[in-house]
């Protein structure tokens, strides 16, 4: 047993096998062969070389006749390569010395070459790629399955996992996530939140040390993953998994109550989606609205940019299945890195800290608008609300109103319907916005804390290094403050009533929401899954109690003696969800 | 090495080095002889059979190399493997 401490982004307990999957995003099955297989493994390996050879004399005489001699030489030099005898010798002696799968020799020594020819002859890097992948074609055979074609339920181990991948995986099969990089805010943390399946992320290196099929807990509320547990820990989780499903029961009933305090303030629990089809999740747990719709997705996987078309399929389902509740839809939330079709950053050292998000749409308008123009054409549909994120400047909120204005008059010259009452926000993510926010009050019609990006920029925290992560906390009382100066200038603004909506994991933590209504908040946007518990919250508790608590907690001066205080208050009102 | 060892030096003359390509040459025609040749640049050693071995040398253009050959028709081997070299492997295009 060898228990491995990562970052909880999902949470959940889960037993099941590993699938295990290589940086190439191949499913390696197995890492270590026994040692009495050894010989029975080589074998494997010679039959896949023949095989493989074979597949490349044929290309090469079909390529040959096709288009010349010329052309089929390329795989003349790969058939070469791969009954040369060193290459052999070295795969062999991984498998006989070290008992490496043959799977997992093939990695290890054509990514050694290919590392090399990197450096002395990079124009042949894909060829090294092209053996490798033909050999672990022939070596898997039917055994190799990408995370889109699954027949059985898995754990995915991974090293990290690329938008891609976990955009074609299969969802029926996929019960939990581990990554050994990553951090809360990373892809798979996301994705596993959208799925609602345990997800432990940050672990470091583990991955040699299981191999697909063996048995692997997940829990993603202490952020521990398992590797072959003992049938103590695995009573153990059992059981505990199964208490987190009889709470799940006995939260259902809550699902067509509304959450009102016991004093009858009424408060709005929205959902936070970023695929189409979790709007089905907020309607199933009886959400009053999606508070966040994060549109990333349609820029990843792709080579293409996305096209108005794409946009408005996405949002027009999302819109459609919320009938008339609200669904904020956030505009671009990216780096430059993520998205294929736009040209490289040039000089992104810090990129939490560079071009991305709004600033990225006002740098590249057309693609800004084609999202705008898909929005506003939602808007006829439903209630949709639009955000700008990670403004920081009066200045940059008043360019993306004007091209929104500009597109508005555009819809409506050529007929298009829209709504002209769609209401336009920000989210509250950089404290220089928050130092402004008596000015941005008067120029939005809601404002949305987006508390993940706020802790980051507030206590200089990259969340994805594991290094600095503790020092990452939304109970910091210099966040809390933040918060609280955001809804007290949302409270007196001049103009008109702005509503302050908070999302990120803040929000979806049941720690913190007798604290977030005691300083006035009644919005809360948090991953469907959790709308229950923090209905059961909000109908546990007046607002004069949260009050009391928010003046408390507001005077503490560190991060644990806030978790700590609001832990036992939750407690005294809301027993199961003491830990 | 008790076999009497062969010697030559050559320069790489084709414009993009010792790439797969160029190994294929080599290996294609080292076939037509039974000599045992090693290509020596620096440090480093690679048969003249074994196209994965020349390649990683990665020998660019103007690199002096040493060939160095025994057995059975070396003399001859070197030969042909000077003139190959110094056509630039037959290559026309890049």
């Amino acid at each position: 047993m060898k228990k491995l401490q990562g970052i909880a982004v999902s949470p959940g307990v889960v037993i099941g096998e590993a699938m295990v999957m290589d940086t190439e995003g191949f499913r390696i099955p197995r890492r270590f062969v026994a040692r009495d297989t050894v010989e029975y493994e080589l074998e494997r390996l010679h039959q896949a070389v023949s095989a493989a050879s074979e597949e490349i004399a044929h290309n090469r005489d079909a390529v040959s006749s096709e288009l010349g001699e010329e052309y089929g030489r390329i795989f003349e030099a790969h058939l070469q390569i791969l009954q040369g005898v060193q290459l052999r010798d070295e795969i062999e002696e991984l498998i006989r010395e070290r008992h490496y799968s043959p799977e997992y020799a093939v990695c290890r020594v054509m990514r050694r070459y290919a590392e090399v020819f990197q450096k002395v002859q990079s124009r042949n890097v894909g060829d090294i790629a092209d053996i490798e992948k033909r050999l672990l074609r022939q070596l898997l055979g039917r055994r190799r399955e990408e995370l889109s074609r699954l027949t059985s339920p898995v754990l995915v181990l991974a090293h990290n996992l690329t938008p891609s991948e976990t955009a074609n995986l299969d969802r029926r099969f996929v019960r939990g996530f581990v990554t050994e990089v990553g951090g809360p805010g990373s892809h798979t943390a996301i994705v596993a939140a959208a799925l609602e399946i345990p997800a432990v992320v940050g672990t470091g290196p583990f991955l040699n040390e299981v191999s697909g099929g063996d048995l692997v807990i997940i829990d993603g509320d202490k952020g521990l993953v398992i590797l072959h547990p003992d049938e103590e820990a695995i009573a153990r989780y059992r059981h505990e998994a199964d208490e987190l499903r009889s709470m799940a029961v006995r939260l259902e009933v809550l699902r067509d109550l509304p959450a009102v305090t016991s004093d009858g303030a009424r408060v709005e629990l929205m959902g936070n989606i970023e695929f189409p089809y979790e709007v089905d999740h907020c309607v199933d747990r009886g959400a009053d609205g999606v508070g966040l719709y994060r549109t990333e997705f349609l820029y990843l996987g792709d080579d293409r940019e996305p096209d108005e078309e794409d946009h408005f399929r996405a949002y027009s389902r999302v819109v459609r299945s919320m009938g008339n509740k609200p669904v904020t839809i956030r505009t671009f939330d990216l780096g430059a890195d993520k998205v294929p079709s736009l040209p490289g950053p040039e000089d992104e050292r810090n990129p939490a800290l560079g071009q991305r998000s709004i600033r990225l749409s006002l740098r590249h308008v057309p693609m800004f608008r084609k999202q705008l123009r898909a929005i506003l054409r939602a808007s006829a549909l439903g209630d949709v609300r639009i955000m700008f994120p990670l403004v920081s400047t009066i200045l940059e909120l008043r360019q993306a109103k004007m091209i929104l204005a500009d597109v508005m008059e555009d819809l409506e010259e050529h007929g298009v319907a829209y709504s002209r009452d769609l209401l336009v926000g920000i989210m509250v993510e950089v404290p220089s916005v928050v130092m402004m926010i008596d000015h941005f009050v008067e120029e939005v019609d809601f404002l949305s804390i987006g508390t993940n990006d706020l802790i980051q920029y507030t206590l200089a925290v990259d969340r994805s290094n594991k290094d600095v992560v503790w020092l990452y906390n939304a109970s910091d009382p210099a966040v809390l403050k933040l918060i609280d100066r955001t809804i007290r200038a949302a409270q007196a603004a001049k103009r008109k009533a702005v509503a302050v909506n908070l999302c990120g994991q803040m929000s979806g933590s049941a720690v913190y929401t007798m604290l977030l209504l005691g300083m006035g908040m009644r919005q809360l946007s948090v991953p469907p899954s959790v709308i229950p518990e923090i209905k059961k919250v909000c109908r546990s508790v007046t607002i004069q109690e949260c009050e009391a608590v928010a003046r408390h907690a507001l005077t503490l001066e560190n991060a644990r003696d806030v978790t700590s205080y609001l832990k036992g208050e939750l407690k005294k009102r809301v027993p199961e969800f003491g830990t | 090495m008790d076999q009497p060892k062969v010697t030559r030096t050559v320069t790489v003359a084709n414009r993009s080095g010792i790439h797969l390509r160029a190994a294929l040459t080599v290996f294609n025609l080292m076939r037509a002889f039974p000599a045992k040749v090693e290509i020596v640049m620096d440090r480093q050693r690679a048969m003249a059979d074994d196209i994965l071995q020349m390649t990683t040398l990665g020998a660019m253009p103007g690199q002096e190399l040493i060939l160095e050959a025994t057995g059975p028709d070396a003399e001859a081997a070197l030969d042909a493997l000077a003139l190959l070299f110094a056509a630039g492997f037959h290559e026309e295009d890049a």
